[in-house]
């Protein structure tokens, strides 16, 4: 059989087959396998059951992987780690482990599955499988989560749930939460690669908790030497890995429950010089392992301590079900766990009596804290994070709370518990984030774009091209600019939202929704459209067309597609309309051709006559257009004559070839989104969401045209009658700037020292060979002329607000 | 929040499949008064019981239905197309 051998520390450690990591260490003599917290105190292994905070260690670059549970696997590399070291607490005196390297992007495999079952049974051990056997005896479809490596009870018990074809076994698997609706979390570990970890979202008819109990360590003075060790873990070392754990021991615990442990001790060679009840315990001696325990009456010498501690049911999980029913069965519900009581030596009150491993909280420090007034457990836990660690609360919940009970001289059940809530256990971030997924969505053009060196920016989920070319970002957008204003450019719109609506009541939904009227739209025309909610507030923009008498085509801004496909479905089910709603967004491609020289490119892809008198501004039609079906809308963001054109997805590249092929001849030039912020600003058309904010009505962006108050009733009717009769808080301008360097959008603007408002959009305008941009004011600097100052990193750019649209005011452009 | 929500046209299904769309409520007409749309537009009954309620199912059908839920134990007792009445409670 081929050697196991892994690093630790840097150096080779041999483990044989079945060995865990920290079994291995031990094998090989290591002893400390942490410092703790705030005191460096040495800490070995002292459950071996996952249930402590004392062997948690480095491996392959993660931290706090519990070196008890994780099989023992070659070329693994092992470090040593402190416990939780806070920069705080790093002074120089403290002993330490040299520091593991910072956490880095390392190798991982995070899924997350999502599974039924009739019933969900926690634990493999022999009642939990005996109550699964039982649940699919009855033909139930059963899943058993064991947090082991193997199943529990006996081999044939074992085989039997393996056999069986109703059951379903998730070893190395954790639950960690017992959530609404039966909703389980489960974290299944697999050991056999690094970071690889399964998330499990189960949704279970029934929860049979099994998770049976978990020993607790004793409170006295040195309770946390390495040697000194609970009886499971012990046990294990023995059974399991066939490790003679030490060579003289000492027993704590009553002498009915130290018998067996006894036994087992002495037949693997370990001589037993003592078994001493929990009260007469002074302390344990040594420096970085134990050499002796002195009780009242006798000193022993021992390399070895085992502490046969009291049994805790393992409730965390059923704790955590708060309002769920969960059927409890085994120890987890108290059956076979003997009620003895947790018995304090005189010691547990010193300092080096360690009731908190994770946190380094001393029985002394429970006291000073109940003396100080806080005497509840709740409070002692807040105060000195005692239970707020990697073992939730498991080495010192039943510590604390006799401690609490003894010092104040309330009951057990007076003191009470906290509050276990999940994960418990704790659960990696990396498998609550699963794998990466970023959705991209990209428009039927993109690989054009990708060939015609797009730089790209997010759009949301969308890509879409800033702009394009190698060069400097301000030459490259001012071709793309001169392009539009002077011959001709293409962008791709495909991002844009493009919604179906139809039916007898479509005009009338359409009328409810939007400030205009579509109801009376003639069929071939367009018009802008806004949409307010009931505040009068502006949530998007867009263009409705008029198919037929009983059909629209609406488009919406990107970001708001299916915020507007929603909003409409959900009115049309509110009043109970017949209209049907569909979102084409997916299945569409489309383009704006724009530019002075626009016509005639267009004009070669189509038989449809292109001149103003037969295809006026914001009309639009169906046409061939490059041999393909396409829809045309006049319609000018931008500001030139240009047409929106929309095909079926599938034909958008061939469209767009075409176009360029087309426009060729005029050196027509694709353009991006940041000549189009450049082009619409020019005409002052509103972006919403970037010169709009959530306050923003139309009468302050200056739009007060787009509300029909004399229409019966829309969204928003009744708030904006009243903006309309009051005074504007503000006013979003148009200004222009004296100097050549633009701010960044969102300078605050300043008249006098005082902030009267921001600067929403900012940029270079060749046509005015200046700065230009639009700013919420207050009405009083509104006038055109005021002067107003932009500032931004303490610089000072002084501006005036502009009152007429910076190109072509008459729109004479657009109409040509 | 993990409780489970029948959709009346796919079935029973994980709450994260769906949008919440708030409680049900009658929108005031333009004769109500400004008054009575800021009520509408800005105040919610918040009821801790039972309430019917809007619910969109963005990871199915995509359409709109009603849900009678307490809002205490996320108990769903019932829910209906949007052209079905809603009872009172």
């Amino acid at each position: 059989m081929e050697q196991i051998l892994f690093a630790w520390n840097g150096n080779p450690v041999a483990a044989e087959p079945g060995d865990t990591v920290a079994s291995a260490l031990y094998r090989s003599g290591v002893r400390t396998f942490t410092y703790s917290y705030q005191r460096g105190r040495p800490r070995g292994l002292l459950c071996l059951t996952g249930s402590c905070p004392n062997c948690m260690v480095n491996v392959d670059g993660v931290p706090n992987v519990r070196s008890c549970t994780l099989p023992a696997r070659s070329g693994l590399s092992v470090l040593a780690q402190n416990q939780n070291v806070y920069r705080g607490f790093d002074s120089p005196a403290v002993k330490r482990f040299p520091a593991a390297p910072p956490l880095s992007e390392s190798a991982h495999h995070y899924e997350h599955i999502y599974l039924q079952f009739d019933v969900v049974v926690i634990g493999g051990g022999p009642r939990g499988l005996e109550a699964a056997l039982e649940s699919a005896s009855r033909g139930t479809q059963v899943v058993v989560l064991e947090k082991e490596p193997a199943l529990g009870g006996s081999e044939a018990l074992a085989q039997k749930v393996l056999a069986h074809p109703g059951i379903t076994t998730f070893l190395n698997c954790s639950c960690f939460g017992v959530y609404e609706g039966n909703l389980l979390g489960a974290v299944q570990i697999d050991y056999s690669r690094p970071n690889a970890e399964t998330l499990l979202h189960l949704r279970a008819g029934n929860v049979v908790v099994a998770t049976g109990a978990y020993e607790t360590q004793y409170l006295f003075a040195n309770n946390d030497l390495p040697g000194v060790m609970l009886s499971t873990a012990v046990l294990r070392l023995i059974r399991r890995h066939g490790i003679v754990p030490g060579k003289r021991a000492v027993l704590i615990g009553e002498a009915e429950q130290s018998a067996q442990v006894r036994a087992e001790l002495e037949s693997a060679g370990v001589q037993v010089v003592g078994s001493v009840p929990v009260e007469s315990v002074v302390n344990a001696e040594g420096a970085d392992h134990v050499t002796g325990l002195v009780t009242d009456t006798v000193t022993y010498e021992a390399d070895l301590v085992v502490m046969c501690g009291p049994l805790v049911p393992d409730a965390g999980v059923v704790a955590s079900a708060r309002g769920q029913a969960v059927t409890l069965v085994g120890a987890v519900g108290g059956e076979g766990i003997t009620q003895r009581d947790y018995l304090l030596p005189q010691s547990a009150q010193s300092a080096d009596a360690i009731a908190c491993l994770c946190m380094d909280v001393s029985g002394q420090d429970v006291a000073e804290t109940i003396e100080a007034g806080m005497g509840h457990v709740e409070l002692i836990k807040r105060f000195t994070k005692l239970g707020k660690s990697a073992c939730q609360g498991r080495m010192c919940q039943t510590a604390a709370i006799h401690l609490c009970s003894q010092i104040t001289g309330q009951t057990i059940a007076q003191v009470g518990t906290t509050v276990a809530r999940p994960p418990a256990p704790p659960v990696t971030l990396g498998a609550l984030a699963g794998m990466r997924h970023h959705p991209v969505r990209r428009t039927p053009v993109h690989d054009q774009h990708d060939r015609l060196g797009a730089v790209w920016m997010d759009m949301g989920e969308w890509k879409r091209p800033r702009y394009y070319g190698k060069g400097n970002q301000d030459e490259c957008v001012e071709q793309e600019y001169r392009a539009v204003r002077e011959r001709a450019g293409i962008i791709d719109v495909g991002t844009l939202g493009k919604i179906e609506v139809k039916g007898v009541d479509a005009g009338r939904l359409l009328d409810l929704v939007f400030t205009h009227e579509f109801s009376t739209l003639p069929v071939g025309r367009v018009r802008y459209c806004v949409l307010c909610d009931e505040l009068g507030t502006i949530v998007d923009d867009g263009t409705i067309s008029r198919v037929d008498p009983q059909r629209y085509f609406l488009t919406t801004t990107t970001g708001n597609a299916d915020f507007v496909h929603q909003w409409l479905e959900w009115w049309t089910a509110a009043a109970g309309w017949k209209v049907t709603i569909t979102n084409l967004t997916a299945g569409l491609a489309s383009m704006n051709l724009a530019g002075p020289l626009a016509r005639g490119v267009l004009q070669q892809l189509t038989d449809s006559d292109l001149s103003s008198r037969s295809f006026p501004y914001m009309d639009w039609r169906r046409a061939s257009v490059a041999g393909v079906p396409a829809t045309m809308m006049r319609i000018g963001f931008v500001g030139e004559m240009g047409w929106e054109i929309v095909v079926a997805a599938e034909f958008g590249s061939h469209l767009w070839e075409q176009v360029l092929r087309a426009g060729a001849a005029v050196d027509l030039r694709p353009f991006g989104v940041e000549a189009q912020r450049v082009l619409r600003l020019e005409k002052k058309h509103i972006v919403v969401g970037v010169d709009t904010d959530a306050l923003s009505n139309p009468y302050e962006a200056g739009m007060g045209w787009v509300a029909k108050l004399d229409k019966t009733d829309f969204i928003g009717k009744v708030a904006l009658s009243r903006l309309k009769q009051s005074p504007l808080e503000r006013l979003l301008v148009g200004f222009e700037l004296e100097g050549a360097t633009a701010p960044p959008d969102g300078s605050p603007i300043l008249v006098e020292g005082k902030p009267v408002g921001w600067a929403t959009s900012v940029r270079y305008s060749w046509q005015k060979e200046k700065v230009i941009g639009m700013a919420w004011v207050t009405p009083a600097e509104a006038k055109g002329g005021t002067g107003i100052t932009l500032r931004s990193e303490g610089v000072d750019y002084p501006a005036r607000v502009v009152e007429e649209v910076f190109y072509d005011p008459a729109g004479d452009r657009l109409k040509m | 929040m993990s409780f489970l929500l029948r959709c009346p046209n796919c079935g029973e299904r994980s709450v994260y499949e769906f949008r919440f769309g708030g409680e049900i409520r009658k929108r005031p007409g333009p004769e109500d008064g400004y008054d009575a749309f800021l009520h509408y537009a800005l105040y919610k009954r918040n009821v801790a019981g039972v309430q019917w309620e809007w619910w969109y199912h963005r990871g199915g059908c995509g359409e709109w239905f009603k849900a009678n839920r307490n809002t205490l134990t996320n108990e769903v007792n019932q829910t209906l197309l949007p052209t079905d009445e809603e009872q009172p409670g």
